[in-house]
């Protein structure tokens, strides 16, 4: 299909090396007015490398940016927003104790020198709000927003910026399905104006949706500048994972009528109140609903983060003391959070350590911990769980988000849990990485491990339960079928009673 | 595993040497024998106290209170064996015994009274300072006991005493950070609360025996303290925490916690003593040698934070070796 707009930047050749890895290699993409390009590429094959040149944060070695056909040199993140470049990265930039207005124009306040010029800061907070569609209150504190909302802020500060160029890396993660409509309709709008938007997400489904033109990358070089308007999910996957990969979802059922796990009428004063369920060995219990319908709180419960207030655990048919993780550990609980870098991994520490924290009774032989045992059980693992030979010579911090769970789920299995709780264990990782971690949970339920699956993304946690207990103001109010329900039903379910409430 | 730490002591041993080699270039007394052993009787006391700082460091804390411990430990000591007279080894236990009573109370504060650690030994500075002066009227008092000067002027095989207490203490939180449970524990704490939270570590209890050391270290500082002038001082040990402090960080340990290496933190202290000593042969005035040490310390953060900076400076300086080694955090 012929573009109408003409190209507004162009990258041509950009190479880009660090020290020992050539993040970007003869990356060229143009960007025409009024379309939006998708960038796609696991993680570690040079697309934040490429944004990073985008935004002025550094200088590439080699290629050009032009801007209306010129050769531009962005200088500094200041001076590219000068010039038209907006971005929004997947991590808050926001600081937490100040007001949305003064995020949004943050490093660019409005007024003579010291003096902050409020009115108008509000004003162009509302106007960018309300080109939005949405209601955030521009004095609020942005440490006192839910997640979602703060998502919206750091947009709105991109938007706010009048740029011809919006660069959104992830934009999507943090947010719940009807703030993804809002955020499509509005980039559809930007889109209508004439500007230009850069998209990087993991969700196929928002490619397809939404995208006119998708450059795929792998291993630094840009695979598939595949200028058409005709996407197909499966070369979009192929081409950045570099084989045809069949089924998104390899999902096994492995489900025994063995019981492992009961939960009965859990209770906490963090957001669960009434939740039953049970998983059998071998089965994935998918938790369905809206964000903060109390997914996340069940987890916690079931971890013993939060005293219960009633009800109780059945694990194994033994009654399980839910006093608080180390309890829940030893009697064979695993919790993957959703935030893994805040609250999974220790990137002070070497992968075996990661590996072997959460049970290091296990290699203390004669009073002392017995390195060399720790260093070979970490290899055992690597191997086993094909995570990346870097991570026996690397900080867990240079690894992959994929290769990174797949640490933490090495720790779980060191620690011989019997039930996995994943929450969001595939949110921010490629499609790759996530095919991967279908794997792990087939590999889990093969062993007769229970797990418990939390996903934001509906299509996944249909496919990869067996059975889907929804959820809704802490309660389960329905077990299912995975087969049996269907992606709209299960939106339209909590959705519905959402509302109603 | 091996080579890791062996680069995170490689930093601090190198500028230990450096600093050893420009005193000894501006003045020949520094390595006369009697200059030698004084300087292993001065850095004993900061080294010692140090093992605890770096461990609440390691752990994510900070404790600012060994000084003012050392002062009411010493008093506390003084007093139990020349006034009231209680058993001199007896007393020697039980000042010990006290001294990481002192720093429970820290942990327990700051660990289950959720104060952090910065306020709560900042309190404990001032306080632990007003009851030292409480015993003896606020006096200093003088001759304990004969059995107090050999402690620290004694030697075991012709090695003086406090050096042997120096390679004992140095192997034992060797071990405990590399081989012991608590040790892992506490590195990682200091990296990650929550994460160790959720690996089942009772994060509370970790913070809690890592202050309870730094006491009990203090306790043996106020000891070798109050021998070396066999006398118990409201006065021991002022800015004693802040000398411990820097030992560790120009050691390489982090305060942002869960990195570092102990055995750095005496090659830290031997910095600064040789320092001090360097600038006391070279008749430096004391206030001289206060702002020099603090200018040192600032140096030895900033050569941790401008790695990447320096390696790329030194690799133009030294075409000859194509790629810098890149530094290692050392686990």
């Amino acid at each position: 299909m012929p573009r109408a707009g003409q190209i507004l930047w162009e990258l041509r050749h950009i190479r880009k090396a660090f020290p020992g890895v050539v993040a970007n290699d003869d990356v060229s993409l143009r960007l025409h007015a009024g379309e939006i390009h998708a960038l796609l590429g696991e993680n570690g094959s040079g697309k934040t490398t490429l944004i990073k040149a985008l935004c002025g944060a550094h200088q590439p070695d080699a290629g050009s940016i032009l801007r209306d056909g010129r050769p531009v040199v962005l200088a500094s993140p200041m001076h590219a927003r000068e010039l038209g470049v907006a971005t929004v990265f997947q991590e808050f930039s926001l600081v937490p104790t100040l007001t949305v207005a003064e995020n949004i124009h943050l490093g660019r306040w409005p007024g003579w020198r010291a003096w902050l010029d409020w009115p108008r800061m509000r004003d162009e907070a509302r106007r960018a709000f309300a080109a939005m569609e949405i209601q955030i209150d521009p004095d609020a504190v942005v440490g006192e927003l839910s997640v979602p909302q703060q998502q919206l802020v750091e947009i709105a500060k991109a938007i706010a910026l009048e740029a011809s160029m919006i660069i959104l890396d992830e934009p999507t993660a943090a947010l719940g399905l009807a703030e993804i409509a809002h955020l499509h309709a509005l980039l559809r709008r930007l889109r209508a104006q004439g500007r230009s938007v850069l998209y990087v997400s993991h969700r196929l489904d928002e490619v397809t949706a939404l995208v006119d033109v998708a450059t795929g990358l792998r291993n630094g070089c840009g695979v598939s500048p595949a200028e058409t308007t005709q996407i197909e999910v499966g070369a979009i996957v192929a081409s950045m994972v570099g084989s045809e990969v069949k089924e998104h979802y390899p999902k096994e059922r492995n489900a025994t009528a063995d019981l492992l796990l009961e939960a009965e009428g859990l209770a906490t004063a963090n957001g669960v109140r009434e939740a039953t369920f049970t998983v059998h060995r071998g089965e994935v219990l998918g938790l369905g609903g809206v964000l903060g319908s109390g997914r996340t709180a069940i987890a916690r419960a079931l971890f013993g983060l939060d005293r219960l207030t009633a009800g109780r655990i059945r694990l194994a048919d033994r009654e399980v003391p839910a006093r608080g993780p180390k309890d829940m550990i030893r009697a064979g609980f695993a919790l993957l959070t959703e935030d893994r870098k805040a609250d999974g991994l220790f990137v002070n520490f070497d992968t075996p350590r990661n590996i072997t924290i959460a049970n290091l009774a296990s290699i203390v032989r004669r009073g002392q911990l017995d390195l060399a045992a720790e260093l070979r059980l970490s290899h055992a693992y690597v191997l086993k769980l094909q995570i990346s030979s870097e991570a026996e010579r690397k900080s867990v911090d240079f690894l992959s988000g994929g290769n990174q769970q797949k640490v933490i789920i090495a720790r779980w299995l060191h620690a011989d849990a019997e039930v996995f709780i994943l929450d969001q264990p595939t949110q921010g990782i490629d499609i790759g990485a996530k095919v991967a971690v279908y794997r792990l949970i087939n590999e889990l339920t093969r062993a007769g491990k229970g797990v418990i699956l939390i996903s934001a993304d509906d299509d996944e946690l249909l496919a990869m339960s067996d059975r889907v207990a929804l959820v809704r103001h802490g309660v389960v109010t329905r077990i299912e079928e995975a087969q049996r329900l269907r992606k709209a039903e299960l939106v339209q379910s909590s959705e519905i009673t959402e509302a109603a409430a | 595993m091996k080579d890791i730490s062996g680069t995170a002591l490689l930093g601090p041993l190198a500028a230990m040497v450096i600093v050893a080699l420009l005193v000894a270039l501006t003045t020949p007394r520094f390595l006369e024998a009697g200059n030698l052993s004084n300087l292993v009787l001065q850095v004993s006391i900061v080294a010692l106290v140090a093992i605890g700082s770096t461990l609440v460091i390691f752990s994510g804390g900070i404790d600012l209170s060994p000084g003012s411990a050392i002062a009411l430990l010493s008093m506390v000591f003084a007093v139990m064996v020349k006034l009231v007279g209680i058993d001199f080894w007896l007393a020697l236990i039980a000042t010990l015994a006290l001294g990481a009573l002192l720093g429970s109370v820290n942990g327990f504060v700051t660990a289950y009274l959720r104060i952090p650690s910065f306020i709560t030994t900042l309190a404990a500075l001032s306080a632990f300072k007003g009851l030292a002066f409480l015993f003896n009227n606020g006096s200093p008092v003088f001759q304990v006991s004969p059995l107090l000067e050999p402690i620290f002027y004694g030697h075991v095989f012709s090695l003086p005493l406090p050096l042997v207490y120096v390679i004992l203490a140095f192997g034992a939180a060797h071990w405990l950070m590399r081989y012991a449970r608590l040790g892992r524990c506490i590195y990682a704490v200091g990296g990650n609360p929550r994460a160790a939270h959720l690996s089942g570590i009772d994060v509370r209890r970790t913070q809690f025996l890592a202050f309870t050391i730094a006491g009990l270290m203090a306790a043996a500082g106020a000891i070798l303290m109050a021998a070396r002038l066999n006398s118990g001082s409201p006065n021991y040990g002022a800015g004693l925490e802040l000398q411990a402090i820097a030992a560790a960080v120009i050691g390489g340990a982090s305060l942002a916690g869960g990195r570092g290496h102990v055995l750095a933190t005496l090659l830290g202290a031997l910095t600064i003593t040789i320092v001090q000593n360097g600038l006391n042969l070279n008749g430096v005035p004391s206030p001289l040698q206060s702002i020099i040490v603090g200018v040192i310390i600032v140096i030895a953060v900033g050569i941790d934070m401008w790695r990447v900076e320096l390696g790329r400076a030194f690799g133009r300086l030294l075409p000859a070796r194509a790629s810098t080694p890149v530094h290692k955090e050392g686990a």
